[in-house]
């Protein structure tokens, strides 16, 4: 079942001579992780801004078209009830931590919407379990590293228990070691926990390892929606867009490869086809 | 002096008291500094001040603090011996001469106001230390009956504190290394030369400001009515500690009244 | 006559603390002579950016010695050293505070003290460098990051210094941005600055530096050409990198027909091409 339904969605924000999003037709069913990628300026933060209520209701702008998240239009939602719907984790690890300490960082979200202290506890023992960071609970904010604070705000994200965990480029700010935390615990929410997951990245490697599916974005259109190995065939025109494609799959391309036994995605996947290829 | 501001998370009595009640008895600190100027009365309250500080364990965190704000002391004590010239001379500070007499009065009530000067800073500074801002903040909402938006703004404020220091370091840096020196005695010149800083510095906080309102928007801020995760309660210690404070405030204007502890 | 062999940047057992906390640098000795493109990567909180700050006076050591040009940078003011190491910094909204493209670009032109022509001349050469040529009036907040953090490094080349140091110039930006950045340092490189860059993108180290500086917790781990350090994947562990997949996959083929040491897709799609045609099989 579809848990989040867009139909012909067209945005413009209010004084652009141009739409920032045009004609966008989509669905994702529950369970699924999806990746949404592309160049600077090709929508994707228009996109996210749509679906967790900062557009329409703290940026302006002219909206056709239909988003629909559990059967249901968010345009007449407000922001808090969406809250419950789309938990949100943003680019600038510093910028969405709003408290000097971890714990009542992950109760700010859950006191908002007026929750009673002992669901409150409840809750903030679960999610610091589900984003691997229980020792972090008594934490100040101020000393965590950015993979740290990345992983406090999709704890804060799954306190309000969303239908979608909703990023947008949680990882642009973080070295190596931040990326792979934030998307190792993505991919145990989404697997052992069944968890919808949307996120935004330019990382592409990344994407292509934990994603089932992915998006993109370009001037404002969805040019692909495929599984990974669907979309990496068509190198030529992500090259002309500017989405990096990942050296192996890229040089699987190169050898020949167009389906998905011959795409590999992740070092793994390329060393065993390689050996197949060269003893072949 | 930064670092002195934080809270400094440590399991303690003084910890453990509520908000309401620390900073009650900052304000009874701050009350009896202005009661007083004999010196004898302010070394006692200086000396309560640092037993509290003990008893919650931040008198190790506070020494940088204390160190700095000591020599600060003893610039008042200097100033006051050397302005101060009633009572018995003691030495001259250029020995062999008559020249800037130092009189017995005149260290007391140089004691006197550094004595005094630590106790009311030191007071707030166990208070910061000891107490997690957001309880004090829930204690300004509950107890002195302030809007939670200003609350939350205060608090914000001190939250954000580090992150805008950090930001001034890294444009200050910027702009040196393009060769920007903020130089010279002309006021008119210097203020010009800190355009570099603070242009950048207004436009990131704007920014900052704006993606820190759109993750407190998704996180329902604002929706309607508000709970609270972590109500401190007053306890017996508190009550009992409140009353005593206050019994200590009577009896202090009491003595003052009576002419008592005035030099 | 020793000025011509000594090297550019000489740093001679650096120690660095900031106010009696741990060291942050610890006893780092290095020589990067002139024409180098050298890629310094680590963890995050390993010192990469505390050592290049080292090179302009932003900071100086708490023991031990940092030269440029065989003059001790101890004493040197931030701005002297500015006219022969340039800085470019990882946010551009960190330095930019004009209301246009050109006066942003002129402003360390007229720190240096240049006459009114020659900072228009070097503007346009700058702007015209990092093509944003025709952006002279625009302001800057009406471009998009890349091409602000493109000012910034514009701001930086105008002062024509030898060395240009940038730190993490590629975060932030998408994948052509990023590109477009290197290839302008690439292009500065070939002109003949030395060139420093901070980068987390291994393959950016492998297709843009000769030489790496591997940092770990204030330490050297590694000091090598590219190829020799992403050779050694244990090594890059113990700093908690990885070397680009492409590399990876070389090194998980195994030794025989496919070397360690292989650092670009179109390295390895000709190695392998060989090693069909040759019908050796990789593995074993």
């Amino acid at each position: 079942m579809a848990i989040l339904e867009i139909k012909n969605f067209t945005f413009r924000y209010p004084q652009a001579a141009r739409p920032a999003l045009k004609d966008i037709s989509l669905s994702v069913a529950k369970g699924e992780f999806v990746g949404i990628t592309g160049p600077t300026g090709a929508g994707k933060t228009t996109l996210a801004c749509c679906l967790n209520g900062i557009i329409p209701h703290f940026q302006g702008g002219e909206a056709t078209g239909r988003i629909e998240l559990d059967g249901l239009s968010i345009f007449n939602k407000s922001t808090a009830q969406i809250s419950r719907l789309v938990g949100s984790v943003f680019q600038d690890p510093e910028a969405q931590i709003i408290s000097s300490e971890v714990e009542q960082e992950l109760a700010f979200g859950l006191e908002n919407l007026g929750f009673a202290p002992v669901e409150m506890e409840k809750r903030i023992s679960e999610v610091l379990e589900l984003a691997g960071i229980p020792d972090l609970r008594h934490r100040s904010t101020i000393g965590l590293s950015g993979g740290q604070k990345q992983r406090v705000a999709i704890a804060c994200a799954l306190a309000m228990r969303p239908e979608i965990l909703l990023l947008d480029e949680p990882t642009s700010e973080l070295d190596p070691v931040g990326t792979e935390e934030v998307f190792q615990v993505l991919s145990r929410l989404n697997h052992e926990h069944g968890i919808t997951v949307l996120v935004v990245e330019q990382k592409t490697e990344q994407l292509a390892a934990h994603a089932g599916r992915i998006l993109v974005l370009d001037d404002g259109a969805l040019v692909m929606d495929g599984e990974p190995w669907q979309v990496f065939a068509r190198q030529r025109e992500l090259q002309a867009i500017g989405v990096k494609i990942p050296q192996v799959t890229k040089l699987a391309g190169m050898l020949g490869g167009s389906d998905k036994y011959s795409l590999p995605l992740t070092v793994e996947q390329a060393r065993i086809y390689i050996e197949r290829l060269v003893r072949s | 002096m930064a670092a002195a501001v934080e809270y400094i998370q440590k399991d303690s009595p003084v910890h453990r008291l509520n908000a309401a009640t620390k900073i009650f008895w900052a304000l009874f600190t701050l009350a009896c500094g202005l009661l007083f100027n004999d010196y004898r009365y302010l070394l006692g309250l200086l000396a309560s001040v640092l037993l509290v500080a003990a008893a919650g364990r931040v008198l190790k965190n506070l020494l940088p603090a204390i160190t700095g704000l000591s020599v600060f002391a003893l610039i008042l004590l200097l100033i006051q011996a050397l302005f101060y010239d009633q009572g018995q001379v003691i030495f001259h500070l250029i020995p062999q001469t008559s020249y800037l007499p130092v009189t017995n009065y005149g260290i007391l009530s140089g004691v006197a106001m550094a004595a005094r000067m630590l106790s009311l800073v030191l007071s707030f500074l166990v208070l910061l230390a000891t107490t997690r801002i957001q309880d004090m903040v829930l204690t300004m909402v509950e107890k002195f009956k302030m809007p939670y938006d200003y609350a939350f703004m205060f608090m914000t404020t001190l939250r954000f504190i580090p992150t805008f220091l950090g930001e001034v370091r890294q444009i200050t840096d910027a702009q040196k290394a393009r060769g920007h020196a903020v130089e010279g005695f002309n006021p008119f010149k210097k203020i010009r030369s800190y355009a570099p800083v603070t242009v950048p510095l207004v436009l990131i906080s704007l920014n900052k400001a704006e993606n820190m309102a759109m993750a407190m928007e998704t996180r329902g801020y604002g929706g309607g009515r508000r709970t609270y995760f972590k109500e401190p309660k007053m306890r017996g210690a508190d009550y009992l500690l409140t009353a005593v404070l206050l019994l200590l405030l009577v009896l202090g204007v009491t003595a003052r009244v009576k002419g008592l502890g005035v030099m | 006559m020793t000025a011509a062999r000594q090297p550019l940047i000489k740093v001679e057992n650096l120690t660095y603390q900031y106010n009696g906390a741990q060291p942050v640098l610890k006893n780092i000795s290095l020589e990067i002579g002139r024409g180098e493109c050298l890629a310094v990567i680590g963890q995050n909180g390993s010192g990469k950016t505390t050592l290049v700050k080292h090179f302009n006076g932003l900071l100086k050591p708490s023991s031990g010695r940092v030269y440029i040009n065989g003059r001790d940078t101890g004493p040197q003011k931030v701005s002297t050293l500015a006219r022969t190491v340039g800085y470019v910094f990882q946010n551009p909204d960190h330095q930019i505070f004009h209301d246009t493209v050109g006066k942003e670009v002129a402003f360390g032109l007229k720190n240096l003290r240049l006459p009114a022509e020659e900072i228009e001349r070097r503007v346009n050469e700058a702007l015209e460098a990092v093509g944003l040529t025709g952006h002279y009036a625009t302001y800057p907040f009406n471009l998009s990051k890349g091409q602000r953090q493109r000012v910034a490094l514009a701001s930086v080349l105008a002062m024509h210094t030898e060395v240009i140091v940038l730190d993490e110039p590629t975060t932030g930006q998408d994948y052509r941005e990023s590109v477009q950045i290197m290839e302008m340092v690439k292009n500065l490189h070939e002109k003949g600055h030395t060139i420093v860059f901070i980068t987390h993108d291994m393959s950016l180290v492998a297709r843009y530096a000769a030489r790496t500086v591997v940092l770990c917790e204030g330490e050297i781990l590694a000091d090598a050409p590219v190829r020799a350090v992403f050779a050694q994947p244990e090594l890059l562990a113990r700093s908690y990198l990885k070397p680009p997949q492409i590399t990876l996959l070389a090194q998980e083929l195994g030794k025989r027909a496919i070397p360690p040491d292989v650092i670009s897709v179109r390295e390895m799609y000709d190695l392998l091409q060989k090693a069909r045609a040759d019908k050796i099989g990789c593995c074993g």
